[in-house]
């Protein structure tokens, strides 16, 4: 990627409650960098600091100390332009359906626009656009009741409702939790729709590593309120002994890879999206069977 | 810097700093009875000298129980403007009630007398003295001993049918999720600002535009509040919970002579603000 630089995080340290004997070190020394278009993946464990982190991205916490920079501008100078920071950075919580409020879908994710003073033209136009890049349809839902919607479609009204500010960066933190397997790859496939086709700069959280492999340019591994790795997918999930080392599941298909080397067999292990792996072990089985016919010829 | 939204710092209630002092071993029932009679006591004590041991009782309170005494004053802070407002309207609407002693001021309805600013001066000492004293209680005492010590004070009550249990059951259950919606609120206070919410822009005599601006917290806190309840309800009645049944507890107090003495103390000091006759 030869793209502009579009967040920059250098040295970010952050303490909560200090002061108090219940001082917790939640970021030291973590650094993050992404350039405009890319989809960025933070995996580390519960209490790594990476809720922290993106907190950061849209000034809802000031870098104590070390710099933030987010599309050019220094978050760590005194006086910042917070809405249109937050305009910018479109940040989605988790469980982020608990955050709607109004009682009509559409009133709901227009709340956003209508903060921004736009027209109302505008905003229903910003309402259906968004409605529709999360697969809802305008017309038929936008008046509709927000409390009768499942979960899975409560999170899309949700999204949409960010979306409709029309952030440059989407930020979200683990997006995919408590979802059921089919809500759960619909907004995957949304979220890869809307970095590769709308360009949206995409930072994700994630613990599952499928999805990782599915959609992350680069991953960065934090541990310790830290980043302790970075890479692609493939050289993050190939090094076993960093795998090890920092306590990182891998996505089902390394898994099995490596299974299958560990027993003796020749498979490519770099092989971990879907299809190649489904490849690696259609040839072990194909030399298998050919093995043991040769056996049995002899 | 810390964050505009740090809002479950600022809320000490339900909040337990286990330094295992002598404090936070004592038998918490000893410890709830002091604390009721010591703030009875200083309630009624009105002289200078009175509040003024009073202050350093609880002072000493903290030191003892080796809380840092920054979070006693992170209670007072948010107690500030009432005790500003208690302390002007008495200052200036009082006086005709306490009109002994020198008079200082004496203008229309506005009397202010010796003994109307000894009010205004005591209350807001007593008020600090009752927030130092509440929060040594809460923060060296877990809120399952504190509940524990509510149900067995109230326990001679049972015999006029009054509902100990329950009441004990309600308090825990409304002080465990103080930090929890305290969290929550945060959250969800981030959550609307990162789309463009704003909090306490307006002026504040632009009441029902604040008000419109708490919208989008309070109403997804209500529904947050109303699924916990039901999960605590599910929760409860997994395990078996009846109102109204017989329950043994987990533990049983027992107090010791050092207990005692604490209550020998602290009867003491109590008696002491509340007859010895200060000077002044």
């Amino acid at each position: 990627m030869t793209g502009r630089p579009i967040i920059e995080i250098e040295n970010l340290s952050h303490t909560y409650m200090k002061g108090t004997p219940m001082e917790h070190v939640a970021l030291k020394g973590a650094n993050l960098y992404a350039e405009e278009g890319e989809c960025i993946a933070i995996i580390g464990h519960t209490g790594s600091g990476k809720s922290t982190l993106i907190q950061h991205f849209n000034g809802l916490m000031r870098p104590e100390s070390g710099k933030v920079i987010i599309d050019g501008e220094d978050l760590s100078k005194k006086k910042v332009d917070l809405k249109t920071l937050r305009q910018k950075v479109g940040l989605v919580f988790q469980n982020p359906e608990d955050q709607i409020f109004e009682k009509l879908i559409g009133d709901d994710i227009a709340y956003g626009p209508f903060k921004l003073g736009l027209p109302i033209k505008e905003v229903r136009e910003r309402v259906k656009w968004a409605m529709d890049v999360v697969g809802l349809d305008f017309e038929e839902i936008k008046d509709r009741q927000t409390f009768a919607l499942s979960g899975g479609q409560k999170r899309k009204v949700a999204l949409a409702g960010i979306l409709a500010l029309k952030p440059k960066i989407l930020v979200l933190d683990e997006p995919t939790a408590g979802l059921d397997p089919k809500s759960r790859k619909e907004l995957l496939d949304k979220i890869k729709r809307l970095n590769k086709d709308e360009k949206l700069t995409v930072v994700f959280v994630s613990h599952n590593m499928e999805e990782v492999a599915m959609l992350a340019d680069r991953v960065y591994v934090m541990a310790g309120g830290t980043d302790v790795l970075t890479g692609t997918p493939k050289e993050i999930f190939t090094d076993k002994e960093k795998l090890q080392h920092h306590q990182i599941g891998t996505p089902e298909t390394v898994q099995v890879l490596y299974k299958l080397t560990d027993l003796g067999y020749q498979v490519n292990t770099e092989a971990f999206s879907v299809l190649e792996a489904a490849e690696e072990i259609m040839k072990v089985l194909a030399g298998k069977k050919e093995g043991s016919e040769h056996v049995q010829r002899i | 810097m810390s964050s505009e939204f740090e809002i479950s710092r600022s809320i000490t209630i339900g909040q337990y700093v286990p330094t295992g002092s002598f404090i936070h071993r004592l038998d918490p029932r000893i410890k709830l009875l002091v604390f009721v009679i010591l703030v009875v006591a200083i309630a009624f004590n009105t002289s200078y000298f009175g509040n003024a041991i009073g202050l350093v009782l609880s002072l000493y309170l903290f030191w003892a129980s080796k809380i840092p005494i920054s979070y006693g004053l992170s209670g007072v802070k948010p107690a500030i403007p009432f005790i500003v407002i208690l302390a002007v309207l008495q200052l200036l609407f009082q006086g005709q009630l306490f009109s002994d002693g020198r008079v200082y001021v004496d203008y229309g309805f506005v009397l202010i007398t010796s003994e109307s600013i000894r009010l205004v001066v005591v209350s807001a000492v007593r008020f600090i003295e009752i927030i130092f004293l509440s929060s040594v209680l809460t923060l060296s005492t877990s809120t399952t001993e504190l509940t524990h010590s509510i149900q067995s004070l109230l326990s001679p009550l049972k015999k006029i049918k009054f509902p100990v249990h329950e009441i004990s059951l309600i308090t825990t259950i409304a002080i465990r999720f103080v930090p929890t919606f305290a969290i929550e609120m945060e959250k969800m206070m981030k959550a609307q600002a990162s789309r463009g919410a704003d909090f306490g822009t307006g002026g504040w005599w632009r009441i029902v535009q604040r008000t419109k601006e708490m919208f989008p917290i309070i109403i997804p806190l209500f529904n947050i509040a109303l699924s916990r309840a039901e999960d605590l309800i599910l929760a409860m009645e997994s395990r078996c919970y009846t109102p109204g049944g017989e329950r043994s507890s987990y533990s049983v107090y027992k107090a010791i002579a050092k207990d005692y003495l604490v209550l020998l103390v602290g009867l003491f000091f109590s008696l002491l603000l509340l007859f010895y006759p200060f000077p002044f």
